[in-house]
């Protein structure tokens, strides 16, 4: 871990934070905070008993699920995963409906219909992924598709992780993306696992990133840890697509320090991978990195902690209070009127 | 482009429907593969990419999966895709994005997903076992998709016009052995039919034949057969697997007492069997003779003429079920 230099020193901005908007740096840290301090208010829920069924969580994620997010307008399109809650967050999803939908309550943004981490939200033009991805990643080329076709310039984030890469939508949704010309921007979360399944057994290709050549799109591979390396990557992504040029490819490298939810000891990871990952929290790296920009002090910091720890705690206890869903009406609306 | 011609076949009457449908909604564009320069393997879309444009009439990788992946986000926020499988068969490349994500978003989300999907199937075309397919039932079991099996020109243009008005996932059937071999008798009305409406395409009193797409054809042939041997045949053309219009199908049974139910899909877990279990529910003590079905053989189905006829079901053996269930 970096030493936090003292206040004195922090004047000025450090080259590492350039010229950007501290405001926007100092919200993509609060919203990091929150997602680690959200994920690790709902591993204790688990363990205590308030979830159904198991609890996928995106420790390590946060660089790549709010640093991406942090890239696009509120009118672009997100088709996120599992690991990014902190994408859901920025959006504007409220952390006692993700708890919510983890309970099956009413209150979820499926009213308990499904559960778990399938809580998109359309209103903030988040897509509700099925199960198995990367199923949306054809949804997200197909949002992009619209936005292409009505002559607006949004564009569509799609995540999927290391294990998603192998399926054949993958390969689909990229060769479509690219031979249409979609604005799409494709984030690839290598976190090393495939549930159990180590990278080596998934693709022997030198870097996912370097898939993208053959779709004929430019690929980039960054340290998923470092918010502003991906926040920087998606950006001239999103600008690219943006602009017409068509979609491009993201891998950003992290670890997945849970296990694939939080029933899985995943005492198949090296020891070594952990211990090497255990240096690099995506959430202490970049509170640093503003730290010593001068961009935030001990102080904010510090409340910016305790403020996401209490919004933790008051979500836990708003969707703990909220109703289970009412079976009477669950055969309405299998079919739109 | 489609004109109407008085007496348009069967798939002109689905170019005429889906070219209004886009000239009438600017939000409808058609995808798939070769639908564009091409005009689609059956020439369908012939002459929409020059009316239309490569922004609406959409040519695809070949990636079933992709594309109508593509298709329900589109479906999502706002637009309404019509998808074309080239074959009916190669939509198993897509059960994925139909079953996981087009048929049950809407019940978790509440988001719209007005996606068509339009794939030729079945038999007689000598076409072999992966070419022949009769999909519906793979479908049906799955609650939130819509399917839709017109029997006639006529229908297969108002029911595709209610597919792609409908904001629901649907399946359309259409029939490639009927595709050239129907032509209408006047001019195709292009007002939408409504989807869960059966049809009662021929009167009858002594027995009740419940069918679609080319079985329709079949029972009416039969049914004038019959007639001379004093059997009165009544076909219902139920036009829509989902929603099934059960009433029509009850109200006929409980005229006749009897009832058989013909399709081309293989027998076992055939369509037929829910239509012949819900006769059996709502007419049991109407009944004078159990329901029997008849359907293909539990084969795939094959290439050479001989074994294909054996296999898919036969003017003989309609005939001789529609008497024996009769005179029984």
């Amino acid at each position: 871990m970096a030493t936090r230099t003292s206040s004195r020193n922090r004047r000025k901005a450090a080259p590492a934070v350039g010229d950007r908007d501290p405001d926007l740096l100092r919200r993509i840290h609060r919203f990091m905070v929150l997602t680690r301090a959200v994920e690790d208010r709902m591993v204790a829920m688990y363990k205590g008993g308030d979830l159904l069924g198991s609890l996928y969580t995106g420790h390590w994620h946060e660089a790549i699920s709010v640093g991406a997010a942090s890239a696009l307008r509120p009118d672009d399109y997100l088709a996120p995963i599992h690991r990014d809650l902190g994408a859901h967050l920025w959006r504007g999803m409220e952390p006692w409906q993700v708890m919510a939908s983890f309970m099956g309550k009413a209150t979820s943004p499926t009213g308990g219909r499904d559960g778990t981490l399938h809580y998109g939200r359309l209103d903030l033009n988040i897509y509700n992924l099925p199960s198995h991805i990367p199923a949306n990643f054809p949804v997200a080329t197909g949002m992009a598709f619209a936005a292409k076709y009505r002559g607006e310039d949004r564009v569509c984030l799609a995540f999927c992780g290391d294990g998603s890469t192998s399926r054949a939508d993958f390969h689909e949704a990229l060769t479509l993306a690219s031979v249409q010309k979609l604005p799409n921007v494709f984030f690839v979360e290598n976190n090393q696992y495939a549930y159990s399944t180590p990278l080596r057994l998934t693709s022997a290709s030198e870097s996912f990133a370097a898939k993208a050549a053959a779709y004929g799109m430019p690929g980039v591979k960054v340290d998923g840890t470092d918010a502003l390396a991906v926040h920087d990557a998606t950006a001239e992504a999103v600008a690219r697509a943006r602009a017409g040029e068509g979609p491009s490819l993201i891998e950003g490298v992290t670890m997945r320090m849970h296990g694939h939810a939080e029933h899985d000891p995943a005492d198949y990871v090296l020891k070594e991978l952990y211990e090497e990952y255990a240096k690099k929290d995506p959430v202490e790296l970049f509170e640093n990195v503003l730290l010593e920009a001068g961009v935030l002090d001990d102080a904010a910091a510090k409340q910016v902690r305790e403020d996401a720890r209490q919004y933790a705690i008051a979500a836990r206890r708003k969707a703990l209070a909220d109703p289970m869903p009412d079976p009477a009406d669950i055969e309405d609306g299998v079919y739109a009127d | 482009m489609p004109t109407d011609t008085g007496n348009a076949t069967y798939l002109d009457a689905v170019g005429l429907a889906l070219d209004s449908e886009m000239d009438r909604d600017p939000d409808v564009f058609i995808i798939g593969e070769d639908v564009g320069q091409f005009g689609g393997a059956f020439k369908v879309t012939k002459g929409f990419l020059d009316k239309f444009g490569p922004r609406r009439v959409v040519d695809t990788p070949i990636a079933e999966t992709g594309f109508t992946g593509l298709a329900a986000g589109a479906a999502l926020v706002g637009l309404r895709p019509v998808v074309e499988f080239q074959f009916a068969d190669f939509i198993s490349c897509a059960f994925d994005p139909i079953v996981n994500v087009l048929a049950r978003h809407h019940w978790r989300t509440g988001d719209p997903m007005p996606v068509t999907m339009r794939a030729p199937f079945g038999g007689r075309l000598r076409a072999g076992p992966t070419h022949s397919q009769s999909v519906e039932s793979y479908f049906a079991h799955v609650p939130g998709l819509k399917i839709v099996m017109p029997g006639t020109p006529q229908d297969a243009a108002g029911l595709l016009i209610s597919s792609i008005r409908d904001d629901n996932p649907t399946l359309y059937l259409e029939n490639k052995y009927l595709y050239r071999r129907l032509k209408a008798d006047g001019p195709i009305s292009l007002d939408p039919i409504p989807l869960g409406v059966a049809k009662v395409v021929r009167q009858g009193r002594d027995i009740t034949l419940v069918t679609y797409s080319a079985g329709v054809h079949q029972g009416l042939e039969i049914a004038e057969e019959l007639d001379k041997d004093g059997i009165s045949v009544e076909v219902v053309d139920v036009r829509t697997l989902v929603p099934l219009d059960v009433e029509t199908i009850v109200k006929s049974v409980r005229k006749t007492s009897r009832a058989v139910v013909l399709h081309e899909a293989a027998k076992r877990l055939g369509y037929g069997a829910e239509i012949a279990a819900t006769i059996q529910e709502e007419c049991f003590w109407h009944l004078d003779q159990p329901v029997v079905r008849i359907a293909a053989k539990n084969t795939p189905t094959p290439t050479s003429p001989p074994l294909e006829d054996a296999v898919i079901p036969q003017p003989a053996e309609i005939a001789e079920t529609l008497r024996k269930v009769a005179r029984a």
